[in-house]
């Protein structure tokens, strides 16, 4: 075997395992998780505000939102310090828009969290609008035209949040979005059985 | 063993499509026969041969399950199989200069 084989072997390796992390990400249960962990954070919400629950929001979203950023890091933290192979250029593109979504919508509720201005309850809308967003650019990027539909469930979602804004019961049709048009696409995505999604 | 003894060289994964199987699960973790066999880009004949050779060796577990009344075989690299791939890197590493010139 010649240097020049082994360093194509080498590099058919990294290709292989990386296209196996492609394959891992694209089945990955994050959608679900997210799903889950903020349609329990908008329950939990409206809970308090009924009197139902002693656990404020202000500690119950950080809990929820930061147990997800630490599954969905994950990854990225085992990966630290590993060698870096080719990447499928769509499946960065995919990561590197819901990361987007994510930090933007992280920064956002934070920022309107500490002002106050949260309480107007525009949050939710601007929420499933970005959500949106992320679904139609993966419909695109993964070549799944039914997410799609998701996008456009979620801005009429997005729609209906913003006229319910100043209602108490909007967290809760927040929580029902959240599980069907996120954790309910994750859960399909995860358990279809021809299991590429083209990323 | 010396750094260019050919003989150290894995037989099971000196073969590209399993070579290639074994590095896809390494990076998956777990994955169903039609995504190794997409990513091998081989047919289900040629797939099926390679991964129950993998199997005999104790290089790739298999396990069969039902997933909405259809039946869907999983693969998992076993502890063997991954270190026989981190050999075989190795061994491969060890053909090239320390000092990463091209010789030849």
């Amino acid at each position: 075997m010649t240097e020049n084989q082994a360093r194509e072997d080498i590099a058919f390796i990294r290709r292989a395992i990386e296209d196996g992390r492609d394959y891992a990400s694209a089945r990955s249960p994050d959608m679900i998780v997210w799903g889950v962990a903020v349609a329990a954070g908008y329950l939990g919400s409206y809970a308090f505000q009924r009197g139902w629950s002693p656990l404020s929001p202000q500690w119950l979203w950080p809990l929820c939102i930061g147990l997800a950023w630490i599954y969905s890091l994950r990854g990225v933290l085992k990966r630290i310090g590993a060698p870096l192979g080719a990447r499928n250029p769509m499946t960065a593109a995919l990561r590197m828009l819901w990361l987007g979504c994510g930090v933007f919508l992280t920064t956002l509720g934070i920022a309107a969290g500490w002002s106050g201005d949260i309480r107007q309850g525009w949050f939710n809308a601007v929420v499933a609008g970005v959500l949106g967003i992320g679904f139609f650019g993966t419909a695109r990027l993964v070549n799944l035209p039914w997410l799609r539909w998701v996008a456009i469930s979620w801005w009429l979602g997005e729609l209906a949040l913003f006229a319910l804004r100043h209602r108490i019961e909007a967290p809760v049709l927040a929580a029902v979005l959240m599980l069907l048009l996120q954790a309910g696409p994750g859960l399909v995505l995860l358990t279809r059985p021809a299991a590429r999604t083209g990323a | 063993m010396t750094d260019y003894d050919h003989a150290a060289i894995d037989e099971i994964l000196h073969s590209r499509v399993r070579l290639a199987i074994v590095a896809f699960l390494a990076g998956a973790g777990v994955a169903d026969f039609a995504a190794v066999r997409d990513a091998i880009k081989t047919t289900d004949g040629n797939a099926s041969v390679h991964l129950r050779k993998l199997e005999d060796a104790g290089y790739v577990a298999v396990e069969k399950r039902f997933v909405a009344r259809k039946p869907q075989t999983r693969y998992e690299l076993t502890e063997a199989g991954r270190q026989a791939l981190l050999h075989y890197v190795a061994h491969l590493e060890n053909l090239l200069p320390r000092d990463g010139s091209q010789t030849r």
